[in-house]
């Protein structure tokens, strides 16, 4: 059946078997959720947000633990949509919307863009390094010190105050306009030096002459 | 509402993913991906505590803008370096840039 599709025969490939897996992985995940919520342990928002965890984590495992580099962007994609739901039930629309634009569209595409100009040429599936025991060990020590820290730690009553959508750009630029000052030197000298790095050797004559000359 | 925790542990597990990705990864640009996980990570920290903790809650929001935005800058200049080091090595493994190495 799946080959009277017109898709790409990789690309069917990697859709059918992700999918297939994603759906094996979340319906208990869901079931068990909604039980959860049916019968009244968790409430509304906590139902989604462990949803969106889930995404989150299971994304982020799978871009640090697939081997082909294609698939461990499209689960980083997984992860940054996952955190901007996080940002959305933290009440912060916008940081959400800068995340899904920024992260979701320029930031991967770009990743991507290096990955196949780059491993993706040749064999797109990567070995990781001999050192992955010791990795694991301390990462595993970091997480569970962090998590251990902030369990222990007593947070005062939480305010939730919400800054509203229409005052963001005012406050910004009144608030805060030397750091948005820095952040746009910062990224136009950034975007300029990673322009000149990445130009052809071929496209300098003038700066290889002078060198030659010197 | 939910309890900032829940929050605060979510982000700590996606730093020490982040932190495993870096450290066990060869590809320069895998490696990449895995420093945009852990600022995800304390991205999720600064909202969390500028909407839990801060009766303006902005200082929080600027940060984690600030974040993102150099993150964007990051993965533009370092995309740079590696494909120049791609063009002269033919390889993109951090192990073999080691010409600095003594």
């Amino acid at each position: 059946m799946f080959d009277r599709l017109p898709l790409p025969s990789q690309f069917d490939r990697v859709i059918i078997a992700g999918g297939t897996v994603a759906a094996i992985v979340a319906t208990p995940v869901l079931v068990v959720l909604l039980g959860l919520l049916l019968s009244d342990v968790i409430s509304g928002p906590e139902f989604v947000f462990y949803l969106a965890a889930i995404v989150v984590v299971a994304g982020a495992l799978g871009a640090v633990l697939m081997p082909n580099v294609v698939h461990a962007a499209l689960c980083l994609v997984a992860t940054l949509l996952g955190v901007a739901g996080i940002y959305l039930l933290l009440l912060t629309e916008f940081i959400a919307l800068v995340q899904v634009l920024v992260y979701g569209g320029g930031v991967v595409i770009l990743l991507l863009f290096g990955l196949m100009m780059t491993n993706a040429v040749d064999d797109p599936v990567v070995t990781d390094g001999s050192q992955k025991p010791f990795a694991f060990l301390v990462a595993a020590v970091m997480g569970g010190l962090f998590v251990a820290v902030m369990v222990d730690a007593r947070w005062g009553d939480p305010t939730a105050s919400v800054v509203p959508f229409v005052d963001f750009g005012t406050r910004i630029f009144r608030d805060f306009s030397v750091p948005v000052i820095v952040v746009a030197i910062l990224l136009d000298i950034a975007l300029t030096g990673a322009f000149i790095n990445a130009r052809r050797a071929e496209e300098a004559p003038l700066e290889r002459a002078e060198e030659a000359a010197r | 509402m939910i309890p900032i925790e829940n929050f605060l542990i979510l982000s700590a597990i996606l730093f020490a993913i982040g932190f495993y990705g870096v450290l066990a990864r060869r590809s320069a640009i895998l490696i990449l991906m895995a420093v945009e996980l852990m600022l995800a990570g304390v991205a999720i920290n600064f909202i969390a505590f500028a909407t839990y903790l801060d009766a303006d809650a902005f200082s929080g929001l600027v940060f984690a803008l600030f974040v993102i935005t150099v993150a964007a800058a990051e993965v533009g200049l370092a995309l740079g370096v590696v494909l120049r080091l791609f063009r002269e090595r033919r390889t993109a493994n951090v192990d073999e840039a080691n010409s600095l190495k003594w």
